[in-house]
């Protein structure tokens, strides 16, 4: 006797239409109460999500599986003299690739104790990042040339004077948009030439946050047999290596430093960095943005939905009587319960998809004033329109509720 | 077959039990057209209402076509007064906001009739009381009679064996009064079985038996007047 009509669904909706279009005023205002929450939440989600990719964008620029091992310096016993070096030697990289299985791989990187080092070129002169480094640096540091070439094998043992110079002192010595191959740079009386031009990094958010200070724009790069020749040095400062993948650098980390340290004689003790702390401090960040984002959204989608509520509970007293008489005519209890649910889930979804246009909208708004193009986060406008459908249901159950309890004779009675 | 046996019901009226109808007996044939009649606060409305199954006994039995109305769950009354029993009311209970047409169907919607079959059995219903060209009028635009007879072509149009008919005249003038009771004589003739409340007599003469209710109780039943 109780078979459910799939025809039913369809003309009750439309029956929940055509009420809803005769309370224009009312319908509207509760309407843009659930707009106004789902655009928060759009806003939300874009605005997280369009940071976060801007973020690993930037922390890219180090490469996510970079890490970095140098000398501790403090020396833990103040009656032992410090020792002299830096702890990790050219004889060091010999063993690097058989004992450390999780590094992909590895470069020196060799650098003086001055904060910059000037350079000039027919007269001007520029503050530049100097270092010396290995073939594999550009890779690892995930560095592009927009002209020329990587270092070679024999330019770094034959000790060969090429430099790859960052974009920004490309643009100071030479001039934005020329081609400075070829062209000689100055470092003291050494005379280089330029054999590649780093591609402009982005670390603006980064260096915002007060992650990095050094301009990694104003870099030169020559071959770290070539610094340590004039430092008169065998000494590497840093390595930086490549983990296998971003789950190995821990591992990796553990198996460079073990291998310095028994190459060294248990001498020395060594600093490691890799990117996940940084991962972690900036996911911990975004996810303090997020929370109180949604925090603030979850509360006027609240308010959006008592509104339903009360907007549902007034409709279902108002039209006591009507429902009286579809109970009469053979409605069953959940035929009266879909009816007033699917009104308010109308309202809802009209206002959660109203909410989501504006909130793609308010997205365009912000990456435009803000000059970051966060994009469009459709995951969250997925979420958001569910999200509407659950805030309908929830707030239209209990007036629907209390309409399908209706007894017939009672409702029928009612004036 | 409609048959009651020693049906009892009472209200609460604050903290007071107010006994609305005492072990009523009563036996209607199918296809007969009975009037029940009494002063008000007598309890013929809350018979009809269980006659209706609007309402439900506190205690006795009800045989509604062999269906124990007693023992039956909500939506099985539900599904009864959907596919056995059609309603007349005395203000006439259209949904205002859709059209005559769109009022008659909605029996048929919540039997699970297709739109289409729906609309057809619709318009023949109006036809039969005489409204086809009426309707695409909401309830508004019609007079008093021509809306009791959107209600009758609603309460005929899923085929019940049984009208239940409360006051159907009380709000109509003595011409439009006439109509409804012939249009109730021509269904009658049709086979239905009518039941119907009011408290005129002439009214009540177009029944063929009168059932007269005083303090909750039946005392009389005889053939009526008209007959």
């Amino acid at each position: 006797m109780t078979t459910f009509h799939v025809s039913i669904f369809r003309d009750v909706l439309l029956q929940a239409i055509s009420s809803l279009k005769e309370n224009k005023l009312r319908t509207v205002l509760s309407v843009m109460g659930i707009t106004i929450g789902i655009c928060a939440v759009m806003v939300v989600g874009t605005v997280s999500q369009g940071v976060k990719k801007y973020i690993y964008k930037e922390l890219d620029t180090y490469g996510l599986e970079t890490l970095w091992v140098y000398r501790k310096w403090e020396d833990e016993n103040p009656f032992r003299s410090v020792r002299e070096g830096s702890g990790i030697d050219n004889e060091d990289l010999k063993y690097m690739h058989s004992c450390c299985p999780s590094v992909k791989q590895v470069t020196p990187v060799v650098y003086s104790d001055a904060d910059s080092v000037p350079m000039r070129s027919k007269g001007t002169f520029v503050n530049t990042n100097l270092e010396g480094v290995g073939v594999n640096y550009l890779d690892i540091n995930n560095d592009q040339l927009i002209l020329g070439r990587g270092f070679r094998l024999e330019d770094i043992q034959r000790r060969k004077p090429v430099a790859i110079i960052g974009s920004k002192i490309r643009d100071e010595l030479f001039g934005a948009h020329t081609n400075p191959i070829k062209k000689i740079l100055r470092w003291g009386e050494v005379r280089l030439t330029v054999i590649g031009v780093l591609e402009y990094k982005d670390r603006n958010i980064l260096s915002q946050l007060g992650a990095d200070n050094y301009d990694v724009n104003k870099r030169v790069l020559i071959p770290y047999t070539l610094y340590q020749q004039q430092l008169g040095t065998k000494d590497v400062h840093t390595l930086q290596a490549e983990a296998a993948s971003v789950k190995d650098t821990r591992k990796a980390l553990g198996e460079l430093t073990d291998l310095l340290k028994r190459r060294h004689n248990y001498h020395y003790e060594y600093v490691t960095e890799s990117m996940d702390t940084w991962i972690e401090t900036a996911e911990d960040l975004l996810r303090k943005i997020s929370l109180v984002g949604l925090v603030a959204a979850l509360i006027s989608l609240l308010v959006g939905g008592m509104g339903i509520m009360n907007i549902m509970s007034t409709s279902v007293v108002e039209r006591t009587r009507e429902i009286g008489i579809r109970k009469a005519l053979g409605a069953y209890r959940r035929d009266i319960l879909l009816q007033f649910l699917l009104e308010a889930t109308v309202v809802s979804v009209i206002g959660g998809l109203l909410g989501m246009i504006l909130g793609i909208f308010a997205g365009f708004g912000i990456s435009y004033f803000s000059g970051y193009d966060l994009g469009v986060s459709w995951s969250t406008a997925f979420v958001a329109v569910l999200v509407s459908i659950v805030v309908g249901v929830l707030s239209g159950y209990y007036p629907a509720y209390r309409a399908a309890s209706l007894k017939p004779v009672d409702a029928l009675r009612y004036e | 077959m409609i048959q009651l046996h020693n049906v009892s019901k009472t209200y609460q009226r604050g903290s007071l039990p107010v006994p609305v109808l005492r072990d009523v007996s009563l036996r209607i044939e199918k296809g007969e057209f009975v009037a029940i009649m009494g002063p008000s606060g007598s309890g013929k409305s809350t018979l009809l209402n269980i006659l209706g199954c609007l309402d439900t006994a506190d205690s006795g039995h009800y045989h509604l076509n062999g269906k124990i109305i007693q023992a039956a769950s909500e939506d099985d009354l539900a599904a009864i007064r959907n596919r056995m029993l059609g309603f007349v009311f005395q203000s006439f209970n259209l949904i205002p906001r859709i059209d005559a047409e769109r009022n008659v169907e909605l029996p048929m919607m919540y039997a699970g009739v297709r739109p289409a079959i729906r609309l057809k059995r619709a318009q023949a219903a109006l036809k039969i009381v005489g409204l086809a060209e009426r309707a695409k009028h909401v309830p508004a635009h019609l007079s008093g009679g021509q809306q009791q007879r959107v209600a009758i072509a609603r309460a005929i149009v899923n085929d019940p064996q049984i009208i239940i008919a409360d006051e159907p005249t009380g709000a109509l003038d003595s011409r439009a009064s006439k109509d409804i009771m012939r249009l109730f004589q021509q269904l009658q003739h049709s086979g239905k079985t009518i039941v119907m409340v009011t408290h005129e007599d002439e009214i009540a003469h177009y029944a063929q038996r009168v059932i007269r209710v005083r303090d909750g109780s039946i005392v009389d039943t005889a053939p009526s007047a008209g007959t």
